[in-house]
């Protein structure tokens, strides 16, 4: 799925003003498979961005397609079918329930499509270093514990895009590269593409195109 | 585990207390529906009139007997009576001009005769076949209906003609004529008993009946309104009441306290019907708030399922099926409540001799199928309603 943003402006943002380079009231697309990152201080609407793209959002001027399609045309029943199998985010705030156990956060996604076994969620908690954690409820998790739960989350589903909305801001470079690899193994095989958007660093995460706020 | 995350942040204290505020509502809201409807019906049935109708005349007083006032109705008296909010219908009774006589033509019953007095009652007024209360010339019978005093009076002439007392249904098979004459000519004609009554000294017979005999052997006066029949508003026999009292009527007394007491009890359970409503509204009020509590204390539950590519359908059905089946619950809970105290309130009617029909009523069940509908139809809205705004 291709996206392009045409002179998409969100309103809280309308005020401020803007580089000739920034993605907000300019045209670009984004090709199916891309990585790509956006990095920009505090303030300047990454969440915004992600927000947008997730369908979350729609206070903005401009309009942004899906390959052909507006997004101002879709139906609520359509966002969810998009989130379901072509979009996939992670959220800064994680979104998790804390009630509920690492296995039961993780299976209530996967339950969704059947993506993995059960084991095969467990082998990725693993590889995160987690694995002690499957049993016990989110809320008593450390972040950096919860931004991998939440990372693992994301990749339970079929997707074209996979945003990351400052997944790694409570991470050791360590637990950057595992998470980086474990990102990029997914994405090769779905084909997809992922946005990553991030706080001044670019975690040495090698990328095809860069976008500016 | 859907459930388990939807349905955590519930308190349960709360909604105990108006499950339990919908059960009492419920089974009062069924039990004022089903006494309603068997208290409209109560005496239905066992006489020719229908509900409702009273036979009033005028008071006779001293200065009536002393020819100072009238007793007979004036159709300006009528068109009054007639005027009541509460008066559905009155109608005058036709009385016989001629002279009738009434007498057994059957070999298996002693011979009797009588002069009568003879009266019509409109068709609409009677609560009995109307294919049978038909007559015309050239028919094979008249139908009649014979007053309840009549046939004990008969059968007291029976018994003491050292013969068996006939019943209800055996009279009806007995043959009987009906002897009118004037000066000129006499006729007879065969006579079928087609029903009894408590609330009609007279014998009925059919209008046409009555037109073609004042007709062909009436007398020459006129014909004088003594007794009307008023069809009274259902449940509105107070005032009925105090009409009568007020014009100086009276009308015949067991129908009168037929009457009031179907008129005091209907009342009773009317204002029970309404404090259920208001209970059941009340009940079903705080259920609603309670769904629209739990709604917004799950709010980041909801809608984090939403993000997570959960339908807003699928959701809406999760929350609404668990409350829809609380409430399904309590409404049979309800019903069985419901029979249980039916059984005691019927065996104390029994005992007290009043003798109301025990069978089940249609409308109760209906009433607790709305309520159990326009639950289910809310809480859908609003679940509905929410969850799309947290989309």
């Amino acid at each position: 799925m291709n996206i392009l943003f045409q002179n998409v402006m969100p309103s809280p943002l309308n005020s401020i003003k803007h580089s000739l380079d920034s993605i907000w009231g300019n045209k670009f697309s984004l090709s199916k498979g891309q990585k790509v990152l956006l990095n920009a201080s505090s303030g300047k609407g990454k969440s915004t961005f992600s927000s947008i793209l997730f369908g979350i959002r729609s206070d903005f001027e401009g309009e942004l397609f899906f390959d052909d399609k507006s997004t101002k045309d879709f139906s609520r029943s359509e966002w969810t079918g998009y989130r379901r199998t072509k979009l996939s985010i992670v959220f800064q705030d994680l979104q998790l329930f804390p009630d509920l156990t690492v296995s039961e956060n993780l299976l209530l996604k996967n339950d969704l499509t059947q993506s993995f076994l059960s084991n095969e969620v467990k082998a990725m908690v693993e590889k995160l270093g987690i694995g002690q954690k499957w049993n016990e409820k989110c809320g008593v998790l450390s972040m950096g514990q919860q931004q991998r739960v939440a990372i693992i989350r994301s990749l339970l589903q079929p997707f074209e895009w996979l945003i990351l909305d400052e997944p790694f801001s409570h991470l050791d470079e360590n637990n950057i590269k595992i998470c980086l690899e474990l990102i990029n193994e997914r994405c090769d095989q779905l084909g997809a593409g992922f946005i990553l958007t991030s706080l001044g660093s670019n975690h040495n995460f090698i990328y095809d195109n860069e976008l500016k706020l | 585990m859907l459930r388990k995350l939807l349905f955590h942040n519930q308190s349960k204290k709360q909604l105990v207390i108006a499950l339990i505020g919908s059960l009492l509502g419920m089974v009062f809201l069924v039990l004022s529906i089903h006494y309603s409807i068997i208290i409209q019906k109560f005496g239905e049935g066992t006489d020719v009139l229908g509900p409702n109708t009273l036979i009033v005349q005028k008071k006779v007083t001293n200065s009536s007997s002393l020819n100072l006032t009238k007793t007979d109705f004036s159709l300006k008296e009528i068109e009054k009576i007639k005027a009541k909010e509460f008066v559905k219908d009155i109608q005058p009774i036709s009385s016989n001009n001629f002279d009738v006589s009434f007498e057994t033509s059957d070999p298996l019953v002693p011979y009797f005769r009588s002069d009568i007095f003879v009266q019509t009652i409109p068709e609409n007024f009677i609560d009995v076949n109307t294919t049978k209360w038909k007559w015309k010339k050239g028919d094979k019978y008249v139908p009649m209906i014979m007053p309840r005093e009549f046939l004990v009076m008969l059968n007291t002439f029976m018994s003491a003609s050292g013969i068996p007392q006939i019943s209800e249904d055996l009279v009806k098979e007995v043959s009987f004529k009906f002897k009118v004459w004037n000066n000129d000519k006499t006729e007879k004609f065969d006579v079928k008993i087609i029903g009894f009554t408590n609330e009609v000294s007279s014998i009925l017979i059919p209008l046409n009946f009555m037109e073609f005999c004042n007709l062909n052997y009436g007398n020459s006066k006129g014909e004088k309104i003594t007794q009307v029949l008023i069809l009274g508003e259902e449940g509105r026999f107070g005032l009925v009441e105090e009409m009568l009292k007020e014009r100086g009527l009276e009308p015949k007394n067991s129908q009168l306290i037929v009457g009031r007491l179907k008129s005091v009890v209907g009342t009773l359970f009317a204002i029970i019907f309404m404090i259920s409503l208001i209970t059941v509204f009340t009940s079903l009020l705080v259920l609603i708030q309670y769904i629209q509590l739990l709604l917004t204390k799950n709010s980041y539950e909801i809608r984090t399922l939403l993000r997570m590519g959960y339908f807003e359908k699928s959701l809406v059905k999760i929350i609404t099926t668990n409350f829809i089946r609380l409430v399904g619950f309590i409404c049979l809970l309800s019903f069985f409540l419901f029979i249980g105290v039916k059984i005691l309130i019927d065996e104390i009617c029994i005992k007290g001799g009043l003798y109301i029909d025990t069978g089940f009523t249609l409308g109760s069940v209906i009433g607790l199928t709305i309520a159990f509908l326009l639950f289910a139809i809310i809480s859908f809205k609003i679940v509905q309603k929410e969850v799309v705004k947290l989309f």
